[in-house]
């Protein structure tokens, strides 16, 4: 166990805190949750990391370059962060709000002026969502700006670019929630953009070629009618709790799983 | 690969046999993942929709206040929130205007002072006849059709409100910001026009 007092220098005392550490690591449960004992060598320390689930993200070892903060600011990590933030409080916020014509609007002003912390919760929601539009092209112009995207880190980078879209699309479906003017004539207006798409968007070049129409183009497919209503309402609202936290989800754990086999990058 | 194949699995006809399935195999699950995926989308566009009705009983024209200055027209708002339409009085008669904005369809607002509908999203400006007078809308604003129901009482069609232009403006050539001459002689009549002598 201790075949290498020199890992530290300083072997010989037990103090209380190891004798601690010792009776909570140093026994089955723990040793059936970490597959290691408690990683006091080199060895061990990596042992950890390959098998242990929760510890398996990170790499057995770093270079020094990819701890330069000044080279990478954390912005991926701190998209990450946002991300869970948002998954947290998006899940609580659920718990009052209703995608429904009549309560939608209400349910949001019950949120901020009726529910006890509600209105730190949904400002939480909406700054961390405005930050993370904001993380995501700042992390993205550093991968850019570093040349970090080349081989063999570019199919990572086309990943981004899809995360880069399921954010702004977690942002727009959002935008409907509270069913305000704003969000609803912002979305009005951003929902009438697809019907302009070239053959699947009756207002489009070529659609007539297809019999698209005002009731079969793309825009009612994605607002599940002619108008903004109760349709689209429900519709933003599944897309946004539901449907494309998975897909994004699925995405960065794909994108994560790319870094760490692929090294992070580090300066030129 | 190949040889090493028949020659493990004896027969010469296995390799043959070998790539069937993997035709028919590959080939019925791309055929089940399309007829999955065509299912998929299919299920976006509802069979049935609870929108409005698009065709709605105005009242008698009789009920619209006349302009006093001839060269001015009175805007009723009454069927603007539930029916996306403006109910105009002009000196001559009554027409019905679709409240959607051509340019991303918000519904704009009319200025009675300045005789102007203007769109509060990217600033379109519309004149009585909705022609585009400012902004970034190409097409005027859409006409509804009017039809006079036997009790005189008067029956607007809109179409699918407020998106879809009546035939009258949906011709492809009228990808104008202004009524053409023929359209102006269209709209000026029935059922776009609905003419009320003295
Ligand atoms: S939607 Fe009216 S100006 Fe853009």
């Amino acid at each position: 166990m201790a075949e290498t007092p020199s890992e530290h220098g300083k072997q010989q005392e037990p103090g209380l805190l190891s004798k601690i550490v010792r009776l909570l690591t140093d026994n089955d449960i723990y040793r059936s949750f970490f597959r290691t004992g408690y990683p006091d060598t080199l060895l061990k320390r990596m042992a950890v990391m390959r098998s242990s689930f929760v510890m398996h993200i990170l790499p057995t070892k770093v270079g020094t370059h990819g701890l330069k903060l000044g080279y990478t600011w954390c912005m991926g990590g701190i998209t990450f962060f946002l991300f869970l933030m948002l998954t947290l409080t998006g899940v609580i916020l659920m718990f009052y709000y209703v995608p429904e014509e009549s309560r939608a609007f209400t349910d949001m002003k019950d949120l901020k002026f009726m529910v006890p912390y509600g209105m730190i919760l949904r400002n939480m929601h909406r700054w961390a969502a405005h930050a993370m539009v904001f993380s995501v092209i700042v992390h993205m112009a550093r991968v850019f700006y570093t040349g970090s995207y080349k081989a063999p880190r570019q199919f990572n980078w086309v990943v981004g670019v899809l995360l880069l879209t399921l954010t702004l699309l977690l942002s727009f479906t959002g935008y409907l929630l509270p069913w305000d003017q704003l969000g609803f004539w912002a979305v009005t207006v951003g929902t009438n953009m697809a019907s302009a798409t070239p053959f699947i968007g009756f207002e489009g070049p070529f659609s007539e070629f297809l019999g698209v129409r005002i009731d079969n183009d793309i825009r009612f497919a994605i607002i599940g009618g002619t108008r903004i209503g109760a349709n689209a309402l429900i519709r933003a609202y599944v897309w946004h709790c539901v449907a494309l936290p998975l897909i994004a989800s699925a995405l960065m754990v794909f994108h994560f799983w790319r870094v760490r086999k692929d090294g992070f990058s580090g300066p030129l | 690969m190949a040889e090493h194949v028949s020659e493990s699995s004896g027969g010469k006809g296995a390799p043959s046999r070998r790539k069937f399935f993997l035709i028919t195999g590959w080939s019925s699950l791309g055929l089940f993942l399309s007829g999955a995926g065509a299912a998929f989308a299919r299920y976006f566009y509802p069979g049935v929709l609870y929108e409005p009705q698009t065709t709605f009983n105005a009242g008698r024209p009789e009920e619209y206040v006349k302009p006093v200055n001839p060269t001015e027209v009175v805007v009723d708002e009454r069927f603007k929130s539930s029916q996306r339409v403006w109910i105009v009085r002009s000196s001559k008669g009554v027409y019905a205007m679709v409240g959607v904005c051509t340019h991303l369809g918000c519904t704009p607002n009319w200025f009675p002072g300045e005789q102007r509908f203007k769109c509060p999203c990217h600033g379109s400006n519309y004149n009585v006849e909705g022609e585009v007078v400012a902004g970034p809308a190409p097409l005027p604003l859409f006409r509804a059709k009017i039809k006079l129901a036997p009790d005189g009482s008067m029956i607007i069609t809109t179409g699918l409100l407020g998106i879809k232009r009546p035939e009258l403006q949906y011709k492809k050539s009228t990808l104008l910001p202004r009524w053409t001459d023929e359209e102006k002689i269209d709209i000026a009549k029935a059922p776009y026009f609905l003419e009320i002598k003295a």
